[in-house]
């Protein structure tokens, strides 16, 4: 047998929404599988686990990442922050509001990746038309297409960060 | 009210709604699947010691080791999935051979990888037109042979032929399909990405010679199935039996590749298509015939065709319908079967004929409007796809268009506008639920229904709300669980005609109970009332005549020292359907589209997209538009993107990945205006008819007509690439 199959576990820090956890890993761990199968933070979804869908989006650093292709030890002494950290004092995100007003949703398997995307995006100040939203939503798949409904809550919440500035 | 927030927004949107694969249970182990590389022949032999011997493992499951399994039973959706460790043969590439069991998934996966199989090869039969293959006439027994089609396509003054070509499409729900089994001595649990826990839970009691009050299938989310978690598929019996061996919880969760392979895709299609017309344009004749993929040894029911006889006013009908046996995973259901796939040729063929006789395409369709069921002369519970058509075009701008093709520009782009007409299938299945009133004056409702990201808990919540006249937060949705009370599969279009059907019957059920509770009760405004006289509003009963004469559902339990009081209501529609009268109706539609196509670049967008929905009542406007405008971007795929590529040597998917595989993104979809038109069915108890498929039909003709308005290019093949545009 290869060395590589003998895989010891490693302790391994991390700190997800302001929380700072050690965990036994395999080396091979993604973030993703990290936070789903041992911090119990299962609002992250897997949807291809090969970058491709988007739902598994997570914000490192306070920047937009597809978790599973990102090692769990690769995240030691980063913040990560999940759909579980994104509430305001315990009050849904307005992203997250805006998304149950607008029905931008069905099944709702994309919608963690969807509504961390959005955060993301809205910082990035990528959200100045729908065509801009669009383009740089287009990383977070919906199988369900709810694109439209997606669009119109992200532009209800710029629109109401725009007058609010 | 009916524009209510999806009442499962919340947990959604946090996170919080557990799918299956959310779910860990103490002592879980994992599995993962090892599967064939090639398409037919044996196993020759299959070396396990390595994956074995890797650090975690605990069992590795093949043909040759697995404990036997018997015969799943039939469904009323064909035989069941093969089961592939009964023997040592190989009827496909991505056919399961193994399972490895071990303590992390990342051991699983990696000594999966261990796993040596030797096979004996045969030559695969990949193509619709091999000699070899095994073909299947009228499987299903849904042709249809009325008049003498050949006899009126000879004498028809205008006649068409042609050949439509649709490829292979994967459901790729966004959600990986999981089962977590547990065995608790021979009690079985599987939470499993199931649209029909009942059909799931007998499977696994079949298999495992369990009664079925032992199998408890629970799916209370679902990361969307579109017809993929309609049959019991072998990784859930995998899963399960891998528990068994192992005594402990396996998860097992398929890879995004596995999903191309495992668990049903669209049939690849093609169909030869025959219409007869006058010069005034009416249909005399249509003879339509599909020819669709299908596993070796397997059966799937989808009729292509099956739409084609009640769309329009015809006197001579013929369908046929051919299955073809190949090499290749079983097809399964994919978001509107058949009907999809035969809308696509017959309105394609109609643009093209309302060209040749010179008719706008929405008039030639208004003039072949059936104003009864063309086959059975019944009227229709309702049709209002007149209206859909000529409301379309007047909120499209229809007529504001040039007609001839590849008159309109935009700069470099050439615009077109194209529509199809749409008749959808009516289908309802038995169908029960259980509610009840507690203590606290609030209600539950039970069923083993799914929410597939439909809309189930939502208008299921704002019914049981307003026939007990209570707020929609006072009422509990349980479903997702076989243990509920029998509902069908989430599929077919069947579930909200049929739930809120039986939700209708239990809810009189109930108040009757509770009128029967106070018949003799001196102290109740209610004694000796009956049903026709109360009504329901505020969490109490009441006169309909004199609402101050009533009381509060909560006092009547709690007087009579009852902790709830129950009702069961139950409904078979296809029962009672044979002597209705009527023909019960399914949705219909008419479908607008603007696209823009880069004459240079070859370049296809669609730019406007307008559904005119017939839904009959329509319970909730924010759910049943999301539910039209998911099955357009399905739609969208199917006319622009989505292709299974199957290598035509080993029978390999080529493109099993989701950066292969397009599916439409957010900047692929423009804004999707949809209106609903018509009013409630005068079949379904409730008024309702199912929404959840026909957003997917209509699309891809209404796009190609669009193409080859603003081209003058007809392209009869899905979807639609570059290379036939430029
Ligand atoms: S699961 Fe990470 S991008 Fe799909
Ligand atoms: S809501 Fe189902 S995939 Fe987006």
């Amino acid at each position: 047998m290869s060395d590589a199959l003998r895989q010891t576990p490693e302790l391994v820090t991390l700190t997800v929404n302001g929380s700072v956890h050690q965990v036994q890993l395999d080396s091979r761990t993604t973030l993703l599988d990290a936070l789903r199968d041992h911090l119990e933070l299962s609002g992250t979804k897997k949807g291809c686990d090969q970058g491709a869908c988007g739902a598994c989006t997570v914000l490192l650093d306070g920047k937009r990442i597809v978790s599973c292709l990102v090692l769990a030890a690769q995240c030691e002494g980063r913040e990560v922050t999940t759909v579980e950290g994104v509430t305001v004092d315990g009050r849904p995100h307005a992203v997250q509001e805006a998304f149950c007003r607008h029905d931008a949703l069905q099944c709702g398997y994309c919608t963690p990746g969807q509504v961390m995307s959005a955060i993301s995006l809205l910082a990035e100040g990528r959200a100045g038309s729908d065509d801009e939203i669009r383009e740089f939503m287009s990383g977070n798949l919906c199988r369900c297409g709810a694109y439209p409904n997606i669009v119109a809550a992200i532009r209800e919440v710029a629109g109401q960060e725009a007058t609010s500035r | 009210m009916t524009a209510l927030d999806r009442v499962d927004a919340p947990l959604k949107v946090s996170g919080s709604a557990p799918y299956p694969s959310d779910f860990t249970l103490p002592d879980q182990v994992h599995a993962v699947l090892v599967q064939s590389t090639v398409a037919a022949g044996r196993i020759s032999a299959i070396d396990t010691t390595a994956a074995l011997a890797a650090p975690g493992v605990l069992a590795v499951i093949t043909h040759e080791n697995a404990p036997p399994l018997a015969d799943l039973p039939m469904t009323p959706l064909g035989a069941p999935p093969r089961f592939p460790f009964k023997d040592d043969r190989i009827i496909h590439c991505g056919q399961h051979v193994a399972v490895v069991v071990a303590g992390t998934h990342e051991q699983a996966a990696s000594a999966a990888r261990l796993v040596q199989v030797s096979y004996e090869t045969a030559k695969p039969v990949l193509d619709l037109d091999d000699p070899r293959a095994e073909v299947v006439d009228n499987g299903w027994g849904m042709e249809v042979d009325v008049g003498d089609a050949e006899a009126a396509l000879s004498s028809a003054e205008i006649t068409y032929e042609e050949t439509f070509d649709i490829a292979p499409e994967a459901n790729n729900p966004l959600g990986l399909f999981t089962t977590l089994a547990s065995w608790d001595s021979d009690r079985l649990t599987v939470h499993d990405c199931s649209q029909w826990p009942i059909m799931t839970r007998q499977a696994l009691a079949t298999a495992f010679g369990l009664p079925e009050s032992d199998v408890r299938v629970l799916v209370p989310y679902l990361g969307g199935g579109f017809g993929a978690g309609l049959r019991a598929w072998s990784h859930t019996l995998l899963a399960a039996l891998a528990a068994r061996v192992v005594g402990r919880p396996v998860k097992l969760v398929l890879t995004r590749p596995q999903m191309f392979t495992s668990v049903g895709h669209r049939a690849r299609s093609r169909q030869r298509l025959r219409l007869g017309m006058t010069g005034a344009g009416r249909l005399v004749a249509i003879d339509q015939e599909s020819t669709a993929a299908l596993g070796a040894e397997e059966d799937n029911f989808s009729a292509v065709v099956l739409g084609t006889p009640h769309a329009y006013d015809c006197p001579n009908v013929a369908t046929h319908d051919r299955q073809v046996r190949l090499n290749i995973p079983n097809p399964g259901f994919m978001r509107a079967p058949g009907h999809a796939e035969g809308n696509f040729a017959l309105e394609s063929a109609l643009d093209e004929l309302s060209y040749r006789v010179g008719i706008d395409p929405v008039e030639l369709r208004l003039r072949n409007f059936a104003e009864v069921h063309p086959q059975s002369g019944l009227p229709w519970s309702s049709n209002a796809l007149r209206e859909c058509l000529q409301v379309g075009a007047e909120r499209f701008g229809w007529r504001d268009r040039s007609p001839v093709p590849r008159s309109t520009r935009d700069g470099n782009w050439l615009v077109g506008y194209g529509m199809a007409g749409v008749t959808f299938g009516w289908y309802a299945a038995p169908c029960r639920a259980r509610l009840s009133i507690l203590a606290s004056g609030t209600a539950v409702l039970k069923a083993a229904a799914t929410d597939i990201g439909t809309g189930t808990y939502t208008i299921a919540a704002q019914q049981v709300a307003e026939l007990l006249g209570l707020r929609v937060d006072q009422v509990r949705v349980e479903i997702g669980d076989s243990d509920l009370p029998p509902a069908p599969q989430s599929g077919g279009s069947g579930l909200a005609v049929a739930l809120t059907g039986a939700i209708q019957v239990a809810a009189a059920n109930l108040l009757r109970a509770l009128l029967d509770e106070v018949a003799a009760d001196a102290r109740s405004p209610l004694r000796g009332r009956r049903l026709d006289e109360v009504t329901a509003s505020d969490g109490r009963l009441h006169l309909i005549d004199d609402p101050a004469v009533g009381e509060k559902y909560a006092d009547v339990l709690a007087r009579h020292g009852l902790d709830e009081l129950t009702a069961d209501g139950e409904l078979d529609l296809a029962a009672a359907a044979a002597d209705a009268g009527v023909a019960p109706a399914g949705a219909f539609a008419a479908r607008f589209a603007e696209v823009r196509v880069d004459e240079d670049l070859g370049l296809l967008r669609v730019t406007r997209l307008l559904s005119v929905v017939d839904g009959g009542r329509i319970l909730n406007e924010k759910t049943a538009r999301s539910q039209i405008i998911g099955g357009t971007v399905m739609g969208i795929g199917m006319a622009m993107f989505e292709e299974v590529a199957f290598d035509h040597a080993t029978g390999r998917v080529a493109n099993a990945t989701f950066g292969d595989y397009l599916i439409p993104v957010n900047a692929d979809v423009p804004d999707l205006d949809v209106v609903f038109v018509g009013g409630p069915d005068a079949f379904s108890p409730t008024g309702v008819k199912g929404l959840g498929e026909v957003g997917v039909v209509g699309v891809p003709a209404a796009i190609a007509n669009a193409v080859y308005h603003a081209t003058g290019r007809r392209i009869r093949s899905l979807p639609i690439t570059i290379d036939q545009l430029m």
